[in-house]
């Protein structure tokens, strides 16, 4: 049992920790495909750690809202932590919280607080931002939902540790077409949601081209650190959901002990590594979707979930 | 062969089945014509892929052969056909107002496959158990959004994708509910596939040379004309 | 040999016509290859009717593909016929435009091409094959139709193809579903007889897909309604022999291949083929009756008839009585007759006055009173006036659906059959005999070439003789053909 949450625990803080190395290895990586050195990966651990040793600077029009929210964004990736397997392919103490659609509604909540803070600064960009992400969203919803149901229909459940097990038992159901769709339509989610290229550049510096960026432009200090620690955290998660559970369920801690978990650390992060190679090489072949743009690409998203639903419930 | 195997072979080609699908939906929702033709040529080789891994699972010489023609007529000589006979202007074309936005567009495809589903999914069962696979819905599903990328496009070049694409379909079908088809009528349908794009292409070309587009779909000259003068004239 | 002899001449012919040679060279060739094709049709025919039959001819093995029973030879003599009158048309109806030897090669190789596609269908007797052929139709037409290069011509080129191969790629999937329905019933060999054989064994609802996606797919081609939105341009815009090929006789050769699968349907009555073809049959003729109200081209005119006339004829097979066989073979024959003389005498028009408009022709019999009363003979014949070959085919189907018991479908037909005969004398009256708006449109015509007129004067002499009776050999073929129809 402290075992358990112990595990628990070392989860959190892997997630914690090693969020901000992914976003500096990503950064890094694009940089060089570029042929410029760019900056270390350990970047943004500095950037945190001088944004927290800065003043912060809170409009007086603006709410509790904006105040509380880079709580909220910084704990929602936290949670979901919790929930799903980052480093064990069992279930840990706080894994009866919820399923995957428990995750998501998490998820769904830190951005739901980021878009009212947004418009509450009254900042002319932060409720473009706001509204444009509201838009993806609503179109990702469709996609994330028919993604969840045709797991939950291939496995018999939406929890995340009973699903990963399906597809590589016996090897061959890897190669169903249902999960390959799936596959593709969740990184294409992943790409919208984490607002990443072709939906987003995340690197723009022009507030009118933002989507995701402008939402924080008013954010300051210790409350730009959290949103900013939340956001690479969220990214992580969605990795970590995106790869331990649909791509490859392999690597993760089966063994109850300490060390078994420990050894469990350097392989997600390889396989993070490895997936983050192919992130580079989409965002580097690919440019930005014109606005209008992001509804086809979802659009597509949403008929790879679809075709990977019809491919399962009818020929089942 | 053991159990493993043949699942592994039988999902194997649900996959390519799948992404054939994938491909189809592609075919509707691209602009750009080259992009088309690329994801035709895709879908082409899942085809092959999909006759080959059959062939492996049914000991079938007959379906080793049909992929084998599908590898070298359509990825490789369609295009090289179309260079020779119709204007480079083709595939540098884009289309930027078909006649359905292209969401609306995906939405009708999808819900094309799954009626294709249903059609098709009593007939596999019909013709025997060991048929029930995705081939035949796939398949259907494949001629459903050929003939529907026909009625929403303009362009030539996604055209004739179009209509090569139905023909598609109806093979993911064939390989498996028709696996012993005879090489000659295989032979004579992959030749058949040859001379459209070879037709099709000279007649694009004409238009192009005296029309001036390649926007073949746009040509709506002939139709009744409504009202002509002749008739308002009394009747003898 | 005898059986497959016939296929060499147009293909010879194809050959021949690209080599280089003095002006007259091609069409001459093309002449004499359709008379040879029409003799040993005439010989084919004749031996059906007399009840000979070919089967074993080939050698062992070749019943498989090739076959030829009544309906076959019925259809390929009809192909014959239509075929070497309008060879013998284009000799002057194309030379009247100043064809350049590279656009004559070009002529004259597709269209014996074309005849070679479509005389293999009838012979060949593997449906799959028979499919191919029928693509190969449509695929050495395309470019007959586009022939004059115009931005109309190009359009129903290329709405002709796109959609006749749309409608191909759905029969494929039924050809192929056939197949499997063939498989399911425990196998045998593909062809038609062999269908004929294993229906009862077929899982009906294979057979019943098989038949839709048939009908649908090949009814694309033959111009049923509401696929048939090509046929009117295509009809129109091919130069006049060619016209009279595509709809005297290719929507016929393709009608022909959907009547091959009435037979295999009947072993399954659940499936409810005559009623599909009743349907389509009224449908396509209703909605063509009254097209041709509102037509302003005369070409297309003759096209919309052609449609109305496929009606007819899938309504009598769908009345279901040997009678109504026997009446819809017949209206194959006259309808192939009537139409390709009703585009003569349409291309005769054209080369008179230079326009297809129905409201620019006027005072066509003082004009030019050759073409003048050859579009009123034909109109009349179309239109189905006694005494002439569409009446008594028409009459004999009428009285076989009242026979029948099938008083609503009947008088549905006989409806349009007046409507249809109405629209088109309406046009035809005015085009020939109202005066002229001014006086200044009353120029002499040019002269119709010889070959022209030949043509017109032997193309009328079938229309009006089986008006008044039917030759004993050509009744013996036509029961032939209608038999071929039941199992």
């Amino acid at each position: 049992m402290a075992e358990r949450i112990l595990f628990n625990v070392l989860q959190v803080a892997v997630v914690m920790a090693f969020a901000p190395l992914a976003a500096g290895v990503l950064s890094r990586l694009k940089e060089m495909v570029q042929s410029k050195r760019g900056p270390s990966i350990f970047q943004p651990y500095r950037d945190l750690w001088k944004l927290f040793h800065k003043d912060e600077i809170v409009s007086e029009d603006s709410s509790w809202i904006f105040r509380f929210t880079p709580y909220i964004v910084f704990v929602t990736p936290i949670f979901v932590a919790t929930l799903i397997p980052v480093l064990t392919s069992y279930p840990l103490f706080f894994a009866f919280m919820g399923d995957m659609l428990g995750g998501g509604f998490v998820l769904a909540l830190g951005g739901f607080f980021a878009t009212l803070a947004a418009v509450d600064t009254a900042n002319p960009y932060g409720p473009i931002g706001a509204s444009r992400t509201r838009m993806v969203g609503f179109l990702a919803e469709p996609v994330f939902m028919i993604v969840f149901f045709t797991v939950s229909f291939v496995a018999g459940s939406t929890i995340p540790y009973i699903v990963q097990q399906k597809w590589v038992t016996p090897l061959a159901n890897f190669f169903e077409p249902s999960h390959v769709l799936l596959m593709l339509a969740f990184l294409m989610l992943i790409l919208a949601e984490g607002g990443r290229i072709p939906v987003d550049n995340p690197t723009g510096h022009f507030e009118l081209a933002m989507i995701d960026e402008s939402k924080s432009l008013e954010y300051s200090g210790r409350g730009f650190a959290l949103v900013k620690w939340g956001g690479q955290m969220k990214l992580f998660v969605l990795l970590c959901i995106f790869l331990n559970v649909l791509v490859a369920p392999w690597g993760l801690a089966s063994g109850q002990t300490l060390g078994a978990v420990l050894v469990a650390i350097p392989l997600v992060l390889l396989k993070i590594f490895c997936f983050l190679l192919v992130l580079v090489f989409i965002e580097s072949s690919l440019a930005k979707l014109r606005l209008f743009r992001i509804a086809e690409f979802l659009g597509a998203a949403f008929v790879t979930s679809v075709a990977a639903m019809i491919t399962r419930v009818f020929s089942a | 062969m053991s159990d493993a195997t043949r699942l592994l072979l039988e999902n194997l080609n649900a996959l390519a089945a799948g992404l054939f699908l994938l491909t189809a939906f592609g075919i509707v929702a691209m602009r750009q014509a080259r992009a088309c033709l690329h994801l035709f040529i895709a879908q082409s080789l899942l085809l092959a892929a999909s006759a080959a891994l059959l062939g492996m699972r049914f000991d079938s010489g007959h379906l080793y052969g049909v992929a084998l023609v599908n590898l070298i007529s359509k990825p490789i000589i369609v295009p090289w056909l179309l260079r020779k006979t119709s204007p480079a202007e083709i595939y540098t074309r884009r289309e930027i107002d078909q006649a359905l936005n292209i969401p609306t567009a995906l939405l009708i495809a999808l819900a094309l496959a799954i009626g294709a589903y249903f059609l098709g999914i009593p007939l596999a069962n019909a013709v025997g158990p060991e048929f029930r696979g995705p081939n035949v819905p796939i398949g259907i599903a494949g001629l459903l959004l050929g003939a529907f990328t026909l009625t929403v496009r303009r362009e030539a070049l996604s055209l004739l994708i179009g209509l090569l694409a139905m023909e598609n379909g109806a093979f993911m079908a064939g390989i498996s509910i028709a696996r012993d088809l005879g090489m000659l009528v295989e032979l004579a349908i992959a030749t058949d596939g040859l001379i459209i794009v070879f037709i099709m292409g000279v007649l694009v070309r004409a238009v192009q040379k005296h029309v001036g587009t390649t926007a073949v779909g746009e040509l709506a000259s002939l139709r009744e004309a409504a009202a002509k003068p002749a008739a308002e004239e009394v009747l003898l | 040999m005898s059986v497959i002899a016939i296929l060499f001449p147009p293909l010879i012919a194809a050959l021949l016509v690209c080599i280089p040679s003095r002006k007259g060279w091609a069409s001459g060739v093309t002449v004499a290859s359709s008379l040879v094709v029409l003799a040993l049709a005439t010989r084919m025919a004749w031996r059906i009717a007399e009840g000979g039959s070919f089967a074993g001819e080939l050698g062992p093995g070749w019943d498989n593909w090739i076959a030829v029973d009544g309906l076959g030879a019925l259809i390929l003599l009809l192909i014959a016929l239509v075929a070497a009158t309008a060879a013998v048309y284009s000799v002057g109806y194309m030379a009247h435009g100043g064809l350049t030897p590279a656009k004559s090669k070009l002529y004259y190789a597709n269209y014996n091409l074309f005849i070679f596609s479509m005389l293999a269908i009838p012979l060949l007797a593997e449906p799959t094959l028979v499919w191919i052929v029928v693509e190969l139709t449509t695929l050495c037409s395309a470019l007959l139709v586009s022939f004059e290069n115009t931005r109309e011509a190009l359009e129903a080129a290329w709405k002709y193809v796109v959609l006749s191969l749309m409608g191909a790629g759905v029969a494929l999937l039924g050809f192929l579903v056939l197949f499997a329905a063939m498989h399911a019933a425990g196998g045998g060999t593909y062809t038609w007889a062999g269908l004929v054989s294993a229906a009862p064994r077929m899982p009906p609802i294979l057979l019943q897909t098989a038949f839709l996606l048939i009908l649908i797919g090949l009814g694309t081609k033959v111009g049923l309604v509401p696929m048939h939105t090509w046929l009117p341009d295509a009809h129109s815009q091919a130069p006049s022999p060619v016209c009279a090929l595509l709809s005297g006789i290719e929507t016929t050769s393709i009608l022909y291949v959907i009547l091959r699968l009435f037979p295999v349907m009947q072993a399954v009555p659940a499936a409810h083929a005559q009623t599909w073809a009743l349907v389509l049959g009224l449908i396509s003729a209703g909605t063509a009756a009254f097209l041709l109200l509102q037509v302003s081209d005369y070409k297309r005119m003759f096209a919309f008839s052609t449609v109305e006339h496929m009606g007819i004829i899938l309504t009598a097979l769908g009345l279901g009585a040997a009678a109504a066989d026997y009446g819809a073979m017949q209206q194959i024959v006259s309808h192939s007759v009537t139409k390709s003389f009703c585009f003569f005498a349409a291309g005769a028009v054209l080369l008179a006055v230079g326009t297809r408009e129905i409201a620019a022709v006027r005072s066509l019999i003082r004009r030019s009173p050759f073409a003048g009363s050859a579009l009123v003979f034909g109109g009349l014949a179309i239109a189905g006036a006694p005494p002439l070959a569409v009446f008594l085919s028409e009459f004999a189907i009428l009285k076989a659906g009242l026979a029948q018991g099938h008083y609503v479908a009947t008088g549905l037909l006989a409806a349009f059959i007046v409507i249809a005969f109405f629209g088109v004398m309406v046009h035809v009256n005015r085009m020939v005999f109202a005066p002229a708006e001014n006086g200044a449109r009353e120029a002499d015509s040019p002269a119709l070439p010889f070959s022209c007129r030949l043509v017109l004067i032997v193309a009328a002499v079938p229309v009006l003789v089986l008006g008044v009776y039917v030759p004993k050999p050509l009744h013996d073929l036509l029961a032939a053909a209608a038999a071929a129809l039941t199992r």
